[in-house]
């Protein structure tokens, strides 16, 4: 699905990613932790194709494609979706006509018909209940005025409808209360399958026990450091990210 | 010699006295006026009838008043029985003494009021005509008042409304071009709203592109009334609009909503103040402008909160999006505060697009140029959203989408 190869980046000159590996094949779920100004937000940033970060040297291969000669949206077209940790609202965007832009540009790159506005409204109202979000959502501007709660599943929900190859999902537990990290994690347990990836960055490995990754990651200081199986999450979580740098 | 006449003589030697305002009066500092002083010497030319169905918005259930070139149109207006819309015209030809007295209020004019300038005596001085609107205490016009105006000629038109305590109505004043004549409109619209009363204003101004347009909005306001403007702005090569409210008794709340779409050389200007002279007063003020090519816009908000007007409540905003590194934006919120119970809150923004917002777009698939048009469309769609009636709102939609940058894609936003 993507593979990451010796990849170095810069943010405003400084050197955030220094030489990170990674392969993510399809229908595996991965996590990547670490702590604070490890780069995890740059690695997702970087693969969604958001301005102001400068890839120095290295390789990101998606689909067999250069990932990093691709715009933003037309990463979205291929599969590539981020849910973002601080999801932007945007006043006077209607959240169904944006979700219907994004299906139907897609749709258009694959040379395939635009969608009929009835199945898009089933769609919608379908993926809508995977998350648990309430249809009067649909209406309204783009997480104008939702909770941290709510962005979130809105997040998930876009996700769902936009069913992406490769979801990147950035510190999605960040801000979320027991019930709302459920849902939300239902609703990505839902939308895993064998043909997509799921790439989760997270600092603490309390999602990890609702959505349980085939693989986990240390990121630590630009590079990844030690990867092994969900129980080195466990580990992280009683000795802390020095134990790991210190066995390295 | 009767009333009328006596009190818009008047109104002339004050214009005489005063005479056309410069650049070097502060309130006229960006806007220039010199290249329209030609046609103030023009006088109307020959009647013109012109079918108006064309200019209408059609699906509008309402009264109407047709102007053409600052006539009154009889044949292609329809009144509302119940209350008295007539034209100033007639009105000042058949009056009694008595009667002249009355309607002479409606043509004082002094140069104490804010935003004075010799173009607001001249409008006394020399309108052709206008509607008298009367609603009587308790009346509820049961649909809205649609003024239209169609010029291809210099027009001066003068306007009154007075709603007695709990009258209610809507009033839309439309301002379309019939043509690309170099005309000159000055429009003068005057506002009594007594005890309770309710009024619901749109301005929507689709001049020609080489019309200059001069308006005067003077509102005063009796107790617990509740005034609302929309101030749409989309046409003419120069437009000059002062908004005065006079917040005089007790309880009394405006709304002023005010959007400009522009391009090309349009140089539209807009100065509002608001008196908040009584207690318990609220005021709202709500600005957006969007600017490409090489337009120009000038936005001065100032609200004065007079000593004895405490619990005055009032906020001001104004946004200004820049489309073109061409276009210009003058913007100067101000406050004058004389009593220290009070909540006031100001503010204007100058900028581009957020940047967090159109990436946001793209990582959802929306193209690049489609994210750019999208938001643009957001921004000024904002300022409407207040508007209590959809048919207007889709109209001006419409009329304002069609002057943005905009592909096919985003034709379905407004389905």
């Amino acid at each position: 699905m993507i593979v990451i190869k010796d990849l170095h980046a810069t943010v405003g000159g400084k050197e955030i990613l220094k030489g990170l590996n990674l392969e993510v094949n399809a229908g595996e779920v991965h996590a990547i932790m670490g702590p604070n100004g490890a780069g995890k937000s740059t690695l997702s940033n970087i693969i969604a194709g958001r301005d102001g970060y400068e890839v120095t040297s290295g390789s990101i291969t998606y689909k067999n494609k250069d990932l990093l000669e691709m715009s933003p949206e037309e990463r979205s077209w291929e599969g590539v979706f981020l849910a973002f940790q601080y999801p932007v609202e945007i006043p006077g965007v209607n959240n169904t006509y944006l979700l219907k832009a994004g299906v139907n540009a897609k749709r258009k790159h694959l040379g395939e018909e635009e969608i009929d506005a009835i199945d898009f409204m089933t769609l919608v109202r379908h993926k809508a209940k995977i998350v648990e979000l309430d249809p009067s959502f649909l209406a309204r501007s783009v997480n104008e005025g939702f909770s941290g709660g709510e962005k979130k599943r809105n997040e998930i929900f876009q996700m769902a409808v936009l069913e992406p190859s490769l979801a990147l999902l950035d510190e999605t537990d960040s801000g979320l209360d027991i019930d709302a990290l459920r849902i939300v994690a239902g609703g990505v347990n839902k939308l895993r399958a064998k043909d997509n990836a799921i790439v989760m960055v997270t600092h603490y490995q309390r999602l990890l026990n609702y959505i349980e990754p085939d693989f986990v990651h240390v990121l630590s200081d630009g590079q990844i450091i030690k990867t092994g199986d969900k129980s080195l999450a466990l580990e992280l979580e009683e000795h802390g990210y020095d134990w790991v740098k210190e066995s390295k | 010699m009767n009333q009328v006449t006596q009190t818009r003589k008047n109104a002339l030697s004050l214009f005489e006295q005063t005479g056309l305002p410069t650049t070097s009066n502060e309130h006229w500092k960006y806007t220039d006026i010199s290249r329209i002083e030609p046609l103030l010497a023009e006088s109307v030319e020959e009647h013109v009838s012109i079918d108006a169905s064309a200019y209408v918005i059609n699906d509008l259930d309402a009264y109407r008043l047709i102007f053409v070139n600052g006539i009154l149109d009889e044949e292609q207006s329809e009144l509302p029985q119940s209350i008295s819309v007539l034209s100033l015209a007639a009105l000042a030809h058949s009056v009694s003494d008595e009667e002249s007295e009355q309607l002479a209020k409606l043509f004082e004019v002094s140069g104490d009021e804010p935003l004075f300038n010799g173009l607001t005596a001249l409008n006394a001085a020399t309108a052709s005509d206008g509607a008298t609107v009367c609603l009587a205490d308790n009346a509820v016009l049961d649909k809205p008042l649609y003024i239209l105006h169609l010029s291809n000629q210099n027009n001066v038109i003068r306007h009154g409304v007075m709603l007695g305590n709990n009258a209610q109505a809507e009033i839309i004043e439309h301002f379309v071009g019939l043509d690309d004549a170099r005309v000159l409109s000055n429009i003068s619209t005057n506002v009594i709203l007594k005890d309770s009363a309710n009024l619901a204003h749109y301005r929507l101004q689709q001049e020609g592109l080489k019309q200059s347009h001069i308006a005067r909005v003077e509102v005063k306001q009796m107790r617990d009334s509740s005034y609302t403007l929309h101030a749409v702005e989309l046409g003419g090569l120069l437009s000059r609009a002062d908004i005065v409210v006079n917040l005089s008794e007790i309880g009394a709340h405006c709304d002023l909503n005010g959007l400009f779409v522009l391009d090309g050389r349009q140089h539209v200007d807009h100065h509002t103040r608001i008196d908040h002279k009584a207690p318990h007063c609220s005021s709202r003020e709500n600005y957006r402008t969007v600017l490409d090519g090489r337009s120009h816009g000038v936005f001065n908000g100032k609200v004065v909160v007079y000593e004895g007007a405490v619990k005055t409540d009032s906020a001001q905003s104004n946004g200004n999006l820049l489309l073109s590194k061409h276009a210009e934006i003058d913007t100067k919120p101000e406050l004058e505060i004389y009593n220290d119970d009070v909540k006031c809150a100001h503010g204007a923004t100058v900028g581009q697009l957020d940047d967090k917002q159109l990436f946001y777009l793209r990582s959802r698939g929306v193209s690049a140029e489609t994210a750019q048009e999208l938001l643009t469309f957001a921004f000024a769609d904002e300022v409407l959203t207040s508007m209590g009636n959809n048919t207007i709102r889709r109209f001006i939609e419409k009329a304002a989408f069609a002057k943005l940058p905009h592909s096919d894609d985003l034709k379905e936003l407004l389905d």
